[in-house]
């Protein structure tokens, strides 16, 4: 009897150790809950947070309601947003990388659509680059406004290797072919590719797929038609790429070499490889990793054209932008729309350019001349804004559960684990929501 | 609580100080043991319940979870990928306690001696185990670089560095990173239980005229034989639970060439969303895990727990 009445209050002494962790736990996350007052902005913890403070900051000079800034740090905020997206701790405004990276929420009814907003105010939508604004578009509403730097990919070169072999840079498909041809005479690798880590490679994908469908093709297989993919222009795309694998363009041991630890970075500046193909951010990955080659022997040009494919050859494809989208049960939505009117601001667009960001609003032109690099930033600024189309990286416009797929799918293409009819199973294969 | 915890205590005192019989002696009462359960229960029992009720559901995170039945489980075992993750695992498994036993064991019984320089290279061998498998896999993955790692410079043993492009190279490297960082521990257990041999053994050994590689195989290797036992468990484990050497090294590639079961779940819960197939892999991950423990416990008369230094 005694016994039992012990381990009953044992018990209820240990519930309670229970319960007061549960409490301790809840404690630290009350933070996040949604004072009156306030809007939470939640953004990706990098260098760049020094510009949303500032903007932020400049919004609550004049705003009785405050925005409030919170970051999570590194590679896992993915992971952390979709966990609180629907929960208490939800942010009221976040950052993003729109298409599939935002279509989950959308679908679960999370997202407020913007039409409304601009609606009030056309210039959240007029202000911007159309090809980035539609990033964010889903099932032809707007979601997202841009709020960082374009990043559109580009063929890089080593400008002096490329003129001791007397090359210029491809214009088309056939000139990259006899390039990657003399070069490798020459016993360099022709391409540097880090394809360990798996992205890199898809870029590949993106632009010739592009150049030789169109952006169609794309669209079609993403809104669910996947007979797109077994379509002649995807064939087309895939010969091709095969045949630029096999001429040896990318050397034989590609798949052990990576972009993210600076061994293509390296291959391209030491002059051992003539081209890569890379997003914009390259430029400055060079300058922190080969401050002089950057400055002297750095070229870029845009993806060759391909005779007689269907893209237009000023088609680019890359990371559009990052955008922030506002939360349906935000409750501060005029204040919300207000605090992204500074997207389009003259001190937004000053402040990313100064921190080597190319911000993809109307009036970042007049500001092009205050850039580190001013030839590098009027270049990729009239590449976007002439595109008709930029294709979002796939790997961004798929709902994340494609991700590891598609990485695998372009990997295994590529050193011929997979052949045609392989890859297209494997895309076909793919959730598209 | 205080004065019943203390009366039970002084009764369990008073009582062994009674007799010695073991019969006489009242264990103590459940409620000791209930702090360990609870937690147990909180951080073990219910997570693993959690886990096999998501695994027959579809969850992205978003709302809340969709029954699906046996969908996940049907996918799974047509799922190609998770069968050959699980022969990777055990392939990963078994390479690394075949490569580091016999290092191990011969390294430990060398350092065993108590020769002034036998310390000193004892102690900077040791150093990896310091480290963190991370920094030891970035470590690796740059000095293996094709390009500007030792590969560029050895050709002749390299060929064209592929060594990460490759199956056969990347298992090779995960598991020669892992037998190059874990070694040393267990060099360190083999050492420990080699000086605890007595050494009138030996002596004895000696007078009967055996020369030091009849000792080691006559007294030293069976005298080791629990400590093996040991070290192998570890190992086994070890290999079991290999993720962040993959996650660094290989990401699972080429292609899914070295997508071991414990990535493979991280794979599709985490980098996916997909909780409820990731679920089902963690769920066959256990049962796995504790069939192979209760095998080895039962070969091994681990459970038995007798001594190999019986009669001293």
């Amino acid at each position: 009897m005694k016994k039992r009445a012990m381990l009953s209050r044992a018990a209820a002494g240990g519930v309670t150790l229970a319960l007061g962790l549960t409490l301790a736990a809840c404690g630290g996350s009350s933070s996040g809950g949604n004072g009156s007052g306030t809007f939470h902005v939640l953004v990706y913890g990098d260098a760049t947070n020094k510009v949303e403070k500032q903007i932020v900051d400049t919004f609550n000079k004049t705003s009785k309601v405050k925005a409030v800034l919170d970051t999570i740090p590194g590679a896992d905020y993915q992971q952390k947003l979709q966990t609180i997206i629907n929960t208490k701790q939800a942010p009221d405004v976040f950052f993003n990388w729109g298409g599939g990276s935002i279509q989950p929420f959308v679908k679960a009814g999370l997202l407020q659509p913007l039409d409304g907003m601009i609606a009030k105010d056309p210039a959240l939508k007029s202000d911007f680059l159309p090809s980035v604004f539609n990033g964010a578009v889903i099932d032809g509403k707007p979601y997202g406004v841009p709020m960082r730097g374009t990043q559109p990919v580009l063929l890089f070169n080593n400008a002096q290797v490329l003129k001791d072999a007397g090359l210029t840079p491809p214009k088309t498909w056939d000139d990259l072919l006899s390039d990657v041809k003399v070069l490798k005479d020459k016993g360099k690798t022709p391409i540097a590719l880090g394809g360990g880590d798996q992205w890199p490679t898809l870029m590949w994908f993106e632009y010739l797929y592009d150049r030789i469908a169109g952006p169609d093709l794309f669209q079609k297989a993403m809104s669910g038609d996947k007979s797109a993919w077994d379509s002649p222009d995807s064939r087309k795309a895939l010969s091709m790429l095969k045949q630029l694998v096999d001429a040896g363009a990318f050397g034989k041991n590609f798949d052990s070499v990576k972009y993210t630890d600076g061994g293509s970075v390296a291959l391209v500046a030491t002059g051992k490889a003539g081209f890569e193909l890379m997003g914009s951010w390259y430029y400055s990955q060079q300058q922190q990793d080969h401050p002089d080659f950057a400055k002297s022997g750095l070229g870029y040009s845009t993806f060759p054209t391909v005779d007689g494919g269907k893209g237009d050859p000023q088609d680019i494809a890359g990371n559009t932008n990052n955008y922030y989208s506002v939360m349906k049960k935000a409750k501060n939505q005029d204040a919300i729309a207000q605090f992204l009117k500074l997207m389009y601001s003259d001190e937004f667009v000053k402040a990313q350019m100064a921190i080597g960001n190319l911000p993809t609003t109307t009036n970042t032109e007049q500001f092009l001349s205050t850039s580190a690099s001013p030839a590098y930033s009027q270049f990729q600024y009239n590449l976007v804004k002439s595109a008709p189309s930029f294709q979002l990286s796939w790997d961004q416009a798929y709902p994340p559960s494609a991700i590891t797929p598609i990485h695998q799918a372009v990997q295994e293409f590529f050193d011929g684990q997979l052949d045609a009819d392989g890859f297209i199973k494997a895309m076909q294969a793919l959730p598209t929501s | 609580m205080t004065t019943t915890t203390q009366r039970v205590a002084g009764r369990w005192t008073v009582n062994r100080s009674a007799g010695r019989s073991s019969a006489a002696v009242i264990r103590p009462g459940f409620a000791w043991a209930v702090p360990a359960t609870l937690f147990f229960v909180l951080f073990a029992v219910v997570p693993l319940v959690l886990v096999a009720v998501l695994s027959f559901t579809s969850w992205n995170g978003l709302g809340s979870p969709q029954w699906t039945g046996m969908a996940n489980w049907n996918a799974l075992i047509h799922d190609h990928t998770m069968i050959q993750s699980l022969w990777l695992s055990l392939l990963i498994t078994v390479l690394g306690v075949v490569v580091q036993t016999p290092l191990s064991l011969l390294l430990g019984v060398w350092a065993a001696g108590r020769q002034r320089n036998r310390a000193v290279l004892s102690a900077v061998y040791f150093i990896p185990l310091l480290l963190s498998a991370t920094a030891i896999s970035v470590l690796w993955r740059a000095l293996l670089d094709p390009n500007f790692g030792v590969p560029a410079q050895a050709h002749w043993l390299f060929g064209n560095g592929n060594l990460l492009g490759m199956q056969s190279g990347a298992i090779g490297v995960l598991v020669f990173v892992g037998a190059w960082q874990y070694t040393p521990f267990h060099t360190l257990i083999y050492q420990g239980a080699a000086r605890a041999i007595p050494q009138v053994l030996y002596q004895a050994a000696e007078m009967d005229g055996a020369g030091t590689i009849r000792q080691f195989w006559h007294i030293t290797l069976p005298q080791l034989r629990n400590t093996m036992i040991t070290s192998m468990i570890l190992m086994v484990v070890g290999g079991l639970t290999t993720f962040d050497t993959v996650l660094i090294l290989t990401q699972g590639g080429p292609g899914t060439d070295t997508t071991i079961s414990a990535y493979y779940m991280y794979q599709k819960a985490f980098k996916g969303f997909d909780f409820g197939g990731g679920s089902a892999i963690a769920l066959v991950l256990v049962v796995i895990a504790t069939i192979i423990s209760l095998i080895v416990v039962r070969v091994s008369g681990y459970d038995k727990m007798r001594s190999s230094a019986e009669g001293l």
